[in-house]
């Protein structure tokens, strides 16, 4: 029997699960979601407790998808093993002198991030090839023994291994990585050609080493959570989610295990663009808003952009950690529901990044939580009910929330609610900044986008955000608390190649760069196969071209068959979009974005019938709610599980949902379409 | 009265614009000076060329360009400047404050019929012409070697570019089609600067767009004069011997509303373009006054309203023309680690000690030996940085003068400009000891492919290294060397040196100064430096009086 569809994605704080049934008798799917505590260090028991939770007989499991936080959390808490790293002769420093950049450049202290292996663990060999990918000094393997023993006596965990120029030729680093098999079978090694194809030392090497440095937790957590699941009787394969918005197999994510490091941010933005697919909605603005942090990503003509100029750490004081992995491109800040607010020594008032987390969280948990959070705010303002907060978890402590709130206005010279109001508005600026980076400076206009809100707190800020880049349709999807997690049930197995090769766009390239897009498919339908995955792939060509001269590139799609002048027009006009001007100059190829993906048993939502317009019976009651700009206005207040397909109202509104509250401004117009998704019309 | 969180949205908006500036810059520009180096700013100023706001990246460019836009201000009254205008300079006699090879763009800035901003930007473009490829040379004696002269002037008005100036341009440089890419880059920048600040003055109102941004300089002015409360009160001066034998020094008055940075003292003006333009030693004395104030806080014109420098008509700190610019940013260097060093005595814990305190500004060029095109690399270098009480210095990072700069990776270095990177590793050499160490330098080995090139350099502190404090060993000097068949030649200042190939240019930079005395260093920290290998166990009993 194969009844049930899971996704359980592991979080910060809790694990969520999304199991999707279907019933054969009825021909209805059913959905049920459960949460579990994280159980930190060994994760998969949260996942077995979940599952235990939502009575998930798991023999009868078709399909399972599964996000982890391990990689990130291992990053950040410096978890992982210890790593050797042998690199090209002459530049075992590279790790240290990183790019030399300074951020922080008026700071004469800044400190620059300490490598991830000290000196004597990065060791050279010799052998160059240049850009081309020719040898210009062969490969001298005769130090590898010594090197190896050197890394034993010292405890290494893990070998990274990365060479100048691997990335046009990775023979030598193949040589290597099979000569450091040979001599120390158990040791977890890896180089950076199994990961990147792109040049920049720095970022490679970088890349490796943190890839080699998360390895063996990594693998041994994917390898209880198989085991675990197994001894439940789980038969269905398992797919782990990755940063590039596809799934992937347990085995090749426990072995190249870097590839997940944002795959929880890139899950929701896959599910935005899924759902507006599925809506018929290919221009999608998503916003994803947890209790820490605020996601954005643009998604056009339902494509979602990946990219591998991914930093851990980067911020405006701290150069951060390059990890050139694709990632769904997209742009996270410090604003979530926990965000604590500030007034500093000029009366300015800051929301975030620090956070209040779930202990003690905001001051209405009533755990001992003295500072103001936006959570705070949204509920003195009456936008969030405090009688049915956390869906009903939590009686909401008016109290605290009030007190806080007061002592941060007295430093900004406001009452209570001001306070809360303006916590309310700098949040959402905060959060417009973030939407216009993705949207209107990359060239977009937001009039042209549909947002899409989620997370926990999407649903309480996307109506407001919307007024201000003038986007017209919100849509706040079905179960938008677990949103992220329905999103692992709609991905495809997916792997995104990205190659450096560089040439003219010219006829005469033609037949290079056709040869270029089959040979890397041919790669791909080769390891696809090698992995054991059933259906062979499909693909999607992008190239990376820049005019001459220039270094940054941009990615326009190469047609089947290629057209060079067509190619090069296409090309002009992306590049004026984003830029406003174009050059009468030679265009470069500078490489190749491969997308190689096959579908794995991919949830196709079944529309449900449209009911009565009417939306009273859904009605809880009418509450007075601030809406801040909007000003204060009596609300109608709406049971979000009540809510039926065919249903439509208008604001001032509240929907109460169990996992989130939905806030609907004055003259919105919103109403319940075939999947159970609350559009709501924005007047600007 | 306009509500403050009114205001706050509004100044945020101003910075992210500034930002979005700048990424559009670096993403368009064809020079890897620009797109790489990031030498290069951004800005908004109001409409009297007052700062508002600077995107990130470089310190020396933060702060520039309000000097050009009150220049241009100046000289096209109000009723001259159309929507769709942009200007141009690069002199600074004429509002450029650097050299000619940086190009300051600006735009006015229009809302419901009134002029309400202006967007800026200054990047360094790879050749404006004069008497060396790159347009800077040690060996000018008067501006004119130095390039096309651009005096304040218009390039496209009121949307319609002005050919006749683009032709003048173009025929004026070695690399048309790199100006002609950077030009359009720059234009594109403070375009998309304009057209947002328009739509935030149409949201808001004029009248609250111009509240918010005379609010914003007001609370710069109050963190300054905040900052100012901590450092000491008083006189302090400093004088030092330069690689050259000159005598620089410098007086610094701190009081609790201002920063003076009296610099009358100093030489006469060079016939060599080692002189910086009055607002440039100002930009410099505005940048320590930064650093000790607020580093992390907003830029704009109320944060500098406290500094004051006083220069003296015909000295190397404040030129009359005909003097050359080229280098200019050596000697800024050097007034920005003269003033450093001077404060640094007061107030060690602020600063640190020295870094190697150069740009290390590297010009190699010659042709593609793969593509049959010229290429040109124009690059500042790393270096080490002084130890700092409780932290060694940090290694291989762009100098006090740089910042958001990235350096070039070798891979992309060799397919880019057709030479191989033999090496790049820290510096070895010693200097630097101390309680708390300097971090390293850099040993680079770029080795020539083409046939002929050329190597242009300018590295100061090449005879004098990076200062100790409080009892550490200054650093290790900054040096460029030639390594060919017939033996090893050493630089710090060259222009146009023939290469060929298989020649090896070595690029050495300083290790930082110590802090602190070596005797009191932590054991377990000097017997982790021999493991690394930056310490032999001999030299460590020797400094430090440890046995490894």
């Amino acid at each position: 029997m194969t009844l049930h569809r899971i996704a359980t994605d592991v979080g910060g704080t809790f694990t969520d699960l999304v199991c999707l049934t279907f019933d054969p008798v009825t021909g209805e799917t059913l959905v049920k979601t459960a949460k579990a505590d994280t159980t930190p260090p060994g994760f998969e028991q949260g996942v077995l407790d979940v599952l235990a939770k939502a009575g998930v007989q798991l023999d009868e499991v078709g399909f399972f998808a599964h996000g982890t936080t391990v990689v990130i959390n291992a990053l950040t808490e410096r978890k992982g093993t210890k790593v050797g790293l042998i690199t090209t002769q002459g530049f075992r420093d590279v790790l240290q002198i990183a790019r030399g950049n300074r951020p922080d450049f008026f700071n004469m202290l800044y400190e620059k991030p300490p490598a991830f292996v000290p000196r004597h663990l990065r060791r050279e060999i010799a052998g160059r090839l240049d850009y081309k990918g020719a040898e210009r000094a062969p490969l001298d393997l005769s130090p590898l023994p010594g090197i190896l023993d050197d890394f034993r006596a010292e405890g290494v965990g893990a070998v990274a291994i990365c060479f100048l120029h691997a990335y046009a030729n990775p023979a030598h680093e193949a040589a290597t990585l099979a000569e450091v098999r040979r001599l120390w079978p158990d040791v977890p090694v890896v180089a950076s050609h199994q990961i990147t194809r792109e040049w920049r030392e720095y970022e490679r090497t970088s890349t490796t080493v943190l890839s080699a440095y998360v390895q063996p937790v990594a693998a041994r957590y994917l390898t209880r959570l198989r085991d675990g699941l197994a001894a439940k009787g789980m038969q269905a394969p398992i797919h782990v989610m990755q940063s590039n918005g596809g799934i992937d197999t347990l085995e090749r994510a426990a072995r190249i295990p870097i590839t997940m490091v944002e795959s929880g941010p890139a899950s929701g933005v896959w599910a935005a663009a899924e759902l507006g697919r599925l809506i018929g909605v290919p221009n999608v603005l998503a916003l994803d808003i947890g209790g820490t942090t605020a996601k954005c990503s643009l998604i056009e003509c339902g494509t979602v952009k990946v990219m591998t100029d991914y930093w851990i750490e980067r911020s405006r004081t701290s150069a951060g950690y390059p990890i050139m992995v694709p990632v769904v491109d997209l742009v996270e800040i410090g604003n979530g529901g926990g965000s604590i607010a500030r007034a500093d020594a000029f009366g300015k008032l800051h929301v975030g990044p620090q956070s209040a987390g779930a202990v003690p969280g905001p001051a209405a948990y009533g755990r001992g939580g003295v500072v103001a959070t936006t959570t705070d705010a949204n509920l003195w303002l009456g936008r969030i009910n405090p009688d049915y907060f956390c869906g009903g978890e939590i009686q909401a402590d008016m109290a605290s929330a009030g007190t806080a709130l007061e002592a941060l206005g007295a430093q900004l010279g406001l009452d209570t609610s001001g306070a809360a109001r303006a916590i309310v508005r700098i949040a959402n600026a905060n959060m417009a900044a973030a939407l216009k980076l993705v949207s209107v400076n990359r060239g977009h206009d937001p009039r042209d986008f549909t947002m899409v809100g989620f997370g926990g707190g999407g649903a309480m800020h996307a109506v407001a955000l919307a007024q201000e880049l003038g986007v017209k349709t919100v849509v706040i999807p079905a179960g938008a608390a677990v949103f992220s997690a329905w999103g692992m049930l709609m991905s495809d197995l997916r792997r995104d190649l990205f190659l450096t090769r560089l040439m003219d766009l010219s006829p005469p390239n033609a037949p290079t760069l056709t040869t270029l897009c089959a040979e890397a498919e041919a790669e791909a339908t080769r390891a696809f196969a090698q992995d054991g995955i059933a259906t062979a792939p499909t693909f999607l060509r992008m190239g990376r071209f820049r005019y001459q001269n220039q270094e940054h590139t941009i990615e326009v799609e190469i047609p089947g068959l290629l057209d060079i002048p067509a190619l090069e027009a296409a090309f002009h006009a992306a590049y004026e979009r984003e830029y406003t001007y174009r050059l009468n100059a030679p265009v470069e190829v500078v490489g190749l974005h491969l997308i190689a993906f096959t579908e794995v048993g991919k949830l196709v939502p079944k529309p449900r019938p449209l009911g009565p317009r009417d939306a009273s019976a859904a009605i809880k009651g009418l509450r007075q709610v601030d809406y801040a700009e909007d000003g204060s206005h009596a609300a109608t207040i709406y049971d979000g599980t009540r809510l039926l397909p065919g249903m439509a109202f208008h604001g001032p509104a509240i929907v109460e949902d169990p996992g989130t509250t939905v806030v609907i401004h004055p003259g919105n117009r919103a109403h319940l379409d075939t999947y159970g998704n609350l559009h709501i019309a924005v007047t600007a | 009265m306009t509500d403050p969180i009114t205001l706050d949205i509004i100044q945020n908006a101003l910075q992210a614009t500034a930002d979005e500036m700048f990424a559009v810059l670096r993403k368009t520009a064809m020079s890897s000076i620009i797109y790489e180096v990031l030498d290069m700013g951004t800005g908004i100023t109001d409409a009297a060329g007052e700062i508002a706001t600077s995107g990130a990246g470089i310190p020396s460019f933060v702060g520039v360009l309000d000097k050009a836009v009150k220049v241009i201000a100046a000289k096209f009254p109000l009723e001259t400047l159309a929507e769709g205008d942009v200007f141009l300079t690069n002199d600074p006699f004429h509002g450029g404050v650097t050299h000619l090879n940086d190009l300051v763009l600006m735009m006015p800035v229009f809302a419901q019929g009134e002029l309400i901003a202006w967007t800026a930007n200054i990047a360094h473009n790879s050749d404006v012409g004069g008497l060396a490829p790159g347009s800077l040379s040690s060996n000018a004696t008067e501006i004119y070697q130095e390039g096309l002269r651009l005096p304040a002037i218009r390039l496209i008005k009121a949307g319609e570019p002005i050919e006749a100036v683009f032709d003048i341009l173009m025929a004026n440089s070695r690399m048309p089609d790199v100006l002609r890419g950077d030009v359009w880059a720059a234009i594109a920048a403070v375009r998309i600067g304009a057209r947002r600040l328009t739509e935030l003055a149409g949201r808001y109102g004029v009248g609250v767009f111009r509240q918010a941004m005379a609010a914003f300089m007001d609370h710069g002015e109050r963190i300054a004069l905040a900052g100012l409360a901590a450092p000491p009160k008083g006189r302090f001066s400093m004088t030092e011997e330069q690689d050259d034998g000159s005598h620089l020094s410098v007086t610094v008055t701190i009081s609790v509303s201002e920063f003076v940075v009296d610099l009358t003292g100093n030489p006469d003006q060079a016939a060599s373009p080692m002189n910086t333009s009055r607002d440039g030693a100002m930009l410099n004395a505005q940048m320590v006054f930064k650093s000790l104030t607020d580093p992390q806080g907003p830029a704009n014109a109320g944060s500098f309203r406290p500094v004051k420098v006083l220069t003296r008509k015909g000295s190397i700190f404040d030129p009359v023309e005909p003097a050359p610019f080229g280098f200019y940013y050596e000697t800024e260097m050097r007034l920005h680690d003269l003033i450093c060093r001077c404060l640094a005595q007061v107030m060690p814990e602020r600063f640190g000690a020295g870094h190697f305190g150069s740009i290390c500004g590297t010009f190699l060029g010659g042709i593609h030996p793969d593509t049959g095109r010229p290429y040109t690399i124009i690059e500042p270098q790393i270096g080490g940085w002084g130890g700092r009480p409780g932290q060694d210095g940090i290694s291989a990072t762009f100098s006090l003068g740089h910042g958001e700069t990235y350096n070039c990776p070798a891979e992309v270095n060799e397919a880019r400009n057709g030479l191989y990177v033999e090496q790049l590793a820290l510096n070895m050499a010693e200097g630097g000891e101390g309680q708390f160490t300097g971090g390293r330098g850099i040993v680079m080995d770029y080795r020539i492919r083409a046939e002929k090139g050329f190597l242009t350099a300018g590295y100061t502190r090449s005879k004098f290294p990076a200062w100790g404090l409080k009892g550490g060993r200054e650093g290790s000097p900054n040096l460029v060397e030639v390594i060919r068949p017939a033996g090893t030649e050493r630089y710090a200042f060259v222009s146009e040196l023939p290469l060929q190939k298989g020649d090896v240019v070595r690029v050495i930079t300083g290790n930082g100064g110590g802090y602190g005395e070596p005797l009191a260093r932590d054991p377990v920290l000097v017997a982790r430096d021999v493991k690394d290998g930056f310490l032999t166990a001999e030299r460590a009993a020797e400094v430090y009086g440890r046995k490894a």
